[in-house]
Formats: structure tokens, sequence, C-alpha cells
């Protein structure tokens, strides 16, 4: 087994903290699928948690997103950032006694007692920042620590160097910080329609400014990684970059239009809307360039994933543009056409590209098991369960918008989505099947058969050959 | 040139801060300014805070995530408008820390709740709300309760004092609260349209009205409306009609049993259209008057006809005289339901000349009152041949004909 620091699975890689977070993140990724299930399920048999206040819709479904978010897509980061910043920046993170800090902050004080205490009956009710506040104050404190964790290699090297997933990586983690706070305290402290603002703000932020960032930075850097080929244009990923960061921001009031929040900040983010599709058709075209003719698709799971990812992102991302104007706004809102929009989201695009950023360091990990044909048969699942479940719920946001212009009683459109529902609830089978599978194919196998894996396709990746790739020639 | 470089991801580096601000700014801080000059021109002299067990309400509501399925903002829309009420204006939730407004809809907008429902409604269904809506899909709060819905804990009690609120202080501004408010307010004439236009501030179809237009129905068709009283009143009337739905547990008074009265047709439309004020009935606007029509006829058809005894004259002139004693104060002299004392009770006195009970209902509404309702028991102070008697003589002034 090759075992050389010239490669990607070097000493310089924090191969432990890589590990226990992706293990973390997949247990998070389990658990909260499994309250977004029970939340299903509770939506068509009511009864089934019996008279018990903990596993009550309400809760269950402020636990599903903040799981999804903290405990599946900020553990899944956190382990690529271990791999990621070391080969990025040709450095070791700042220290691996403060990863333990932080594994143990992110998990042990903030996921799983938020967990607890949404369901014992504390906490928010803001979306999005479901968390109590006592639990808000570690997440603060887990991402300064991050921040001090994962930045000073890129600064302590050219800054001219940086490659487009290192601005990603420090723009996300420094505006998640700035971010956070506005969303999670802010309303607290600003009532009614004012909180509600910077409610809608931190509602987009928190996609736009963390999980957006941090997904892209995973797709930037796997594609050139298995694919051993530059992306397509560093020009253009960096217009990206910074178009997404002066247009996500924007977005935020989007969500309330139509209400009593002046009419120009209103029209001022779906302006902001619209021109973000532009953007990320820009990107989007830039990783499809990328990966044209690489053979993407059957060449390995990871790139495959993280492939797919970049379709779900084009197409949230229009969906998103549209769904914010005005003409289709005062339909769709408030329907299951936007729980769709925002599985599509968190599920097709950022769970996808978290899923492809996970296998990939996973089996760059040399002592890690590892099994190519579970983590295929789980990729499939997923996909089936993801475009069923979307469309499903778009259909069914579209008939309760038609039952809502009717005169129908209210209870007509909660009757009309039941078979909706039912068929969203069904498709947890492939999904949960789809996450289980993956993660028995990270834990199957042989120790270090997904090193083995990559060296009989194209061989392993040498730091030193591919560092150069990622960062741009400028000078 | 990588000095110039240098300096160029410095304020490159910058910029994207200034982009955050930039967002805040606008996004935040310049409309909440903007909202703020709004609420300081609009709003009532003394808008009315939330009392310590709202407070405590507003609580529980968030906790158990009830804004998650349920908005507490109308939008300046058409269709909101006419579902809901007046659009939501900014002042009306200047005590919410932190705002409710949701961004899902999947039970009704709540922003003018108050007023809608009798509390042992809101209490039947927050302990089962499948018991009062069918095919409902809210959890059951039960352990808001002490083990039933007639039993409300203290939180409970809060949630309800809470949701009583949801509107309150638009309601409680009244016409000239209205008019100040469209006068100061400094928006579009759009936006007026939708906040302070024609039609009611609350829309809510299922709000109960003491006095009110009826409709006139159609001649309704029992057969189809079977399936439809099955649907919308089955939960609290029972499936037969004897007032014995999963609903009546918690609601007091208790539903009314069909089976052992007789309704003139103008009494069921006035019910179905208005409601009973005072009672858990919320009126049935939102269904079409066909429906309503069919309904009425499923709900008369629960009644068998029975032979009418005759009954000796001397019973029915002892009867007139007890009534003329006792009964008319409320029940009006001649059965009206018109009595002097009737204005002031909170549940209409009963008009005999639209609904006639059944002997067995009249003598058992005598002797024991009707529970939840001014009606009292009269079995210690009139003797059994005096109850006998008004009970038979109640039925006299029946007009409703054969239907």
């Amino acid at each position: 087994m090759p075992e050389s620091p010239e490669h990607a699975s070097s000493a310089a890689v924090e191969t432990p903290l890589v590990y226990a977070h992706g293990l973390a993140a997949l247990v998070a990724l389990l658990i909260s699928a499994g309250f977004g299930f029970l939340a299903a399920i509770e939506l068509l048999v009511p009864e089934v948690a019996g008279s018990s206040p903990w596993l009550t819709w309400g809760r269950l479904r402020y636990d599903h997103t903040q799981g999804i978010m903290l405990g599946w897509l900020g553990n899944t980061f956190f382990a690529f950032l271990y791999h990621a910043v070391p080969i990025l920046t040709g450095r070791r993170v700042t220290s691996p006694k403060l990863g333990q800090w932080i594994f143990g902050i992110w998990n042990f004080a903030v996921v799983l007692p938020g967990w607890i205490l949404v369901l014992a009956g504390y906490s928010q009710p803001l979306e999005w920042a479901e968390f109590p506040l006592v639990i808000d104050a570690f997440v603060v404190l887990a991402l300064v620590l991050a921040i001090v964790q994962f930045l000073p290699p890129f600064f302590s090297r050219h800054l001219e160097d940086l490659y487009v997933s290192s601005w990603y990586i420090i723009g996300g983690l420094v505006f998640t910080l700035f971010a956070y706070p506005m969303g999670n305290f802010v309303p607290e402290l600003v009532p009614g329609a004012r909180g509600a603002a910077f409610s809608g703000l931190w509602i987009h932020d928190a996609i736009g400014l963390f999980v957006t960032p941090l997904a892209l930075a995973i797709i930037y850097f796997v594609i050139p990684a298995a694919t051993r080929r530059p992306i397509y244009s560093h020009f253009l990923s960096m217009l990206g970059f910074w178009l997404l960061f002066f247009l996500y921001p924007l977005n935020g009031t989007h969500h309330y239009v139509f209400s009593v929040i002046p009419m120009s900040a209103q029209i001022g983010a779906i302006t902001a809307s619209t021109l973000l599709g532009v953007d990320v058709i820009i990107v989007v075209t830039n990783l499809f360039l990328s990966l044209r003719g690489t053979g993407w698709f059957p060449r390995d799971p990871g790139l495959r994933f993280v492939g797919t990812s970049t379709m779900f992102y084009l197409i949230v991302s229009i969906q998103g543009s549209v769904q914010a104007q005005m003409s289709v706004n005062q339909s769709v809102h408030f329907s299951d056409w936007v729980v769709g929009h925002s599985h599509l989201a968190m599920l097709g695009f950022a769970s996808f590209a978290a899923l492809g950023g996970l296998v990939h360091v996973w089996q760059r990990i040399p002592w890690a098991r590892y099994h190519a044909g579970l983590v295929n048969l789980g990729y499939w699942l997923l996909l089936a369960g993801v475009v069923v479940m979307v469309s499903d719920l778009t259909i069914a946001g579209l008939v309760e918008a038609s039952m809502w212009k009717s005169t129908a009683p209210w209870i007509e459109s909660v009757r009309a989505a039941k078979p909706y529902w039912i068929v969203r609830m069904l498709t947890f089978l492939p999904i949960g099947a789809g996450f289980f599978i993956v993660m028995i194919g990270l834990f199957a196998g042989n120790p270090g058969d997904g090193l083995r894996a990559i060296q009989q396709d194209i061989g392993l990746e040498p730091v030193k050959a591919i560092a150069p790739q990622y960062a741009q020639e400028v000078s | 040139m990588r000095r110039l470089l240098r300096m160029s991801y410095l304020v490159a580096g910058l910029g994207g801060v200034g982009f955050f601000a930039m967002s805040v700014l606008l996004l935040g801080v310049w409309p909440g300014r903007t909202l703020e000059e709004q609420i300081r021109r609009t709003q009532p002299e003394h808008p009315l805070a939330p009392t310590a067990s709202e407070q405590r309400g507003r609580i529980i509501y968030g906790r158990e995530g009830c804004a998650y399925c349920h908005t507490q903002q109308i939008r300046y829309l058409e269709n909101d408008v006419k579902r809901f009420g007046k659009a939501t204006l900014a002042w009306e939730t200047i005590f919410d820390y932190p705002h409710l407004w949701g961004t899902r809809r999947i039970g009704p907008d709540l922003s003018r709740e108050a007023g809608v429902r009798s509390s042992d409604w809101q209490f039947s269904h927050l302990y089962g709300p499948r018991t009062v809506v069918a095919d409902s899909v809210m959890p059951a709060f039960q352990w808001l309760f002490d083990g039933a819905p007639d039993r409300p804990g203290q939180e409970a009690r809060d949630l309800v004092d809470y949701l009583e609120t949801l509107g309150r202080d638009r309601g409680l501004a009244g016409p000239e609260g209205e008019a100040h408010a469209r006068a100061a307010c400094n928006c579009s004439d759009d936006e007026k349209r939708f906040a302070y236009g024609p039609g009611a501030l609350n829309a809510s179809t299922s709000m109960t009205r003491r006095t009110g237009d009826v409709p006139d129905l159609p001649s309704g068709d029992a057969a189809r409306g079977g399936p439809l009283y099955a649907r919308n009143c089955a939960t609290c009337h029972g499936a037969l009609g004897e007032g014995d739905g999963k609903g009546a547990t918690g609601l007091h008074p208790k539903p009314a049993n069909f089976t052992e009265q007789q309704y003139a047709p103008d009494r069921l439309s006035f019910a179905l259209w208005n409601g009973v004020d005072g009672t858990a009935m919320p009126a049935w606007r939102e269904l079409d008057r066909a429906d309503l029509a069919a309904i009425a006829a499923a709900v008369r058809g629960f009644h068998t006809a029975q032979a009418e005894p005759q009954i000796p004259k001397e019973v029915l002139d002892l009867g007139g005289r007890v009534y003329a004693d006792r009964c008319a104060q409320c029940h009006g002299m001649n059965g009206g339901g018109d009595g002097t004392a009737a204005g002031q009770f909170p549940i209409a006195a009963t008009n005999f000349h639209t609904q006639r009970p059944d002997i067995a209902a009249s003598l058992r509404a005598l002797r024991n009152g009707i529970e939840g309702t001014p009606m009292a028991p009269w079995s210690g102070e009139l003797s059994e041949a005096e109850l006998s008697a008004v009970a038979y003589y109640v039925r006299t002034f029946f007009a409703g004909g054969a239907q």
C-alpha cells in the first residue's frame, strides 16, 4: 500500500480528524433524516407519537433541519477541511489538539444537546435557527475556533496563489461567523416585522454563506483532484465567487414578498435573486466544462456525487430565481413547492456535494475501509429518491396553491395534499436506504481499499504535481 | 507587481466584508427604520401589550412549532385578504420577540384568530384536533391538559389566551384607529387597498354572528348531504346525529342531538350560515349554498316523526301559566327566544317557533338545565306536574310545519 508523504493521503492531512468528523457526519445524517421521516409520517398519522411531547411534529421538524445543517453538513465540511486545507496550502492546520476541541464542541455542545433541548421544549421558533440561544453561543465559539484552525495556513502563503476553493473556504467561514449571530440573536431583540427582515436575511445566508460556499469548495476541489485536470477557467471561477458573495446576502427578503417590509427592499431582493440565477449559470458552466470529457460519471463515485450535485445546483438555483418572481411567488409561497425547493437545495445540491467530498477524502485515508459497490448502490437510491421527492412536493405545492385560490374550505387543501405526502413519506425508503448503504460502504471492505481503487484507476495524485493545478498561475 | 496584487486581494477582502455589511444595511437596518417610522405613524395610541399568561402562551406556541404550519402574516394579495382579512400592518407585531411570521401554511393563517372560535372549541382542538376537524393533520397537544379536553392545564390556558390576542389590537383600534392609520400611513394605493380597503378586518368564514342575514337556501338533497355531513359535522354531532361525536366530550354546551329536535328550515340555515354564537358551533360560510342546503336536509333527516299525543287543555293551561311566570323572561312571551333578559346572555335563548324538542328532550332540559348555557335546572323549583306541563307547552309554539 502506498504510504508516502508525496501523496494526497499524506501526513499533512489530519487523518484522524477527517475520520472522526466523517463518522459523526454520517451518524448525524441518519438521525436527522430519521427526524424528517418521522415528521413525514406524522403528517399522515398524527397520532403515531402518542401523547408524548418529545416526538411532536414541531420539535421533530426543528431537529430535522438543524441536524442536517449543523450535524451532517457541518461535520462533513470539517472532515473535508482537514483534508483539503493542508493540500491547498501545503501547510498543516493550526493544531490537531484544537481540532479535538472543535470536534467536541460541535458534536457534544451543539448538535447532541441541541437536539435534546429542542425535544425537551427549549428552542427558538426561527427558521434555520431553532436550537436555543445557549447552543448558539457554542456554535459561534466553534466558528471562531474553526477560523483559528483553518485560516492561518492560507495567510502564511502567497495570497495570489489561492485557488477558488480556498476563497470559498475563507469566505464561508468568515461570513458564517458574521451571519449566524444576526439570524439567531437579532430577532430576539428586534420585534415583529423588523425582526422578520433580519430573519429573512439569515434564512438565505444560512444556505448562501455557509452551505453553498463550502459545498462549492468541495466541488471545485474534487473535480480537479479526481480528474487530474485543472478546472476550465480560473477567471470564471473567481467571477462566480465574487458575484456569489455579492448577491447571496441580498436575497433574504424574498422570503417575505408581499409583506409589510418596504416594497423597495422586496424588489431589491427579487432582483438579486434573479441575478443569482445568472451567477450560478456562470459557475455551473465552468464546472461542467471542467468535467467535460473526463468520463466523470462512471469513473469515480465521489466525482459522480459531485457532478450530480452540480446539476442539482443549476436546477435549484434557476428554480429559486423563478419562484422569487412576484407572479410565481404569490401562488407557490407557503406551499410544498418551497419544501421541495429546500430539499433540492439541501439534499440534491448540498448533500450530494458533501457525500462526494466525504467519499473523496475517505478514500484517501490510507487505513479506512471502502466498498465501491455499496457507495454506487447508495448513489442510485439517493438519486431516485431525490428526484421523486422533489417532483412530488413541487406538484403538491401547485395543487395546494390552486386550492387556496379557490373558495374551497382550508381543510380541502390538506386533504388534497395527502396523497402527495404519502409519496413523500415513501421516498424516505430509497433516501434513508441510500444514506445507510453509503455509510456501510465506508465501513465495509478492507482497510485501504479506497486508495487501491484510485491507484488501479488512474493512480494517486501526487500533492506536488497537483497543487499548482489548483492555483492560478498569475505572475 | 506582486505587491500590487496583494493589495488588490486586500481590497477584495474588504470588499467582501462590505458586501455583507451592505446586505445587512439594505435589507435589515434600512427597512427596519422605515418600518419603525411606519409603526410610529400608524399604531394606535395605546396598543394592548400581552399579559403574563399571553406571553407564556406565545412561548408555548413557539416551542411546539405552531408557526411552522400556521403563518401570522396576511400578505398584500387579493387571495390572502379574501380568505383571512385585512393585510397585516407593521405595528400589529410590535410585541413579538421574536416574530412568528412563518413561511409555510399547512393550516390556515392565524393573524386574525381572536374571537373566531369559542374557547371550548380551541381546547378540544388542541387536545384532539381530529375530534373537531375531520382529516386535520395537526398534532394533539395532550400534555397541556389534565387528561381531558375540558380539563386544560395552565399551559393550555396560556396558549388559548395567546391565540385570543392574534389580531385583537387591530380590532380594538376600531374604525377611528383604522381611519387614523390610513391617513397617516405613507403607503401606496395598492398597499392601502389591501390593508385598509373595504371588507371585514377578519374575513374568517367560521366566525359566529349573533345576528345576521339568513341565506335563502335551495331545497336540499339529503342523499348528497350525507357525505358532506359526515365530512364536516359528524366529528361533533356524531355519525347518526345524536350529538355524541368524539368532539362532544370537551364541548359545553354539548353539540345538538338532531334525533330529538325538529327544526324549521330557517333555523338550520341561520345556524349553518352564522354559527351558534357563544357555542363551539362555527359558521360554515365557506361551503357553498347547495352544500349547506344538502347538509340541512341531512340534519332534518335524523329526526324521526312521532305520533303527537293529545294534550288535555288543562295541562296546557298550567304549562302556559308556568311558562309566563318562569320562562318568558328569556324565551319571550310567545316563545320566540326574545324575552327581555335574553339579550344579556352569551348564548341566545331557544326560539321555540323554529325549534321543537321532543318531549323527552324538553323534559330533560327542564329538569337538568342545559350545561354550558344559562338554562338552569328547574326540578327543585317546579313540581313534576308543572315540569311536564311546561315541557308540553313549549312545543306548541312551533311553526315549522311538517318539514
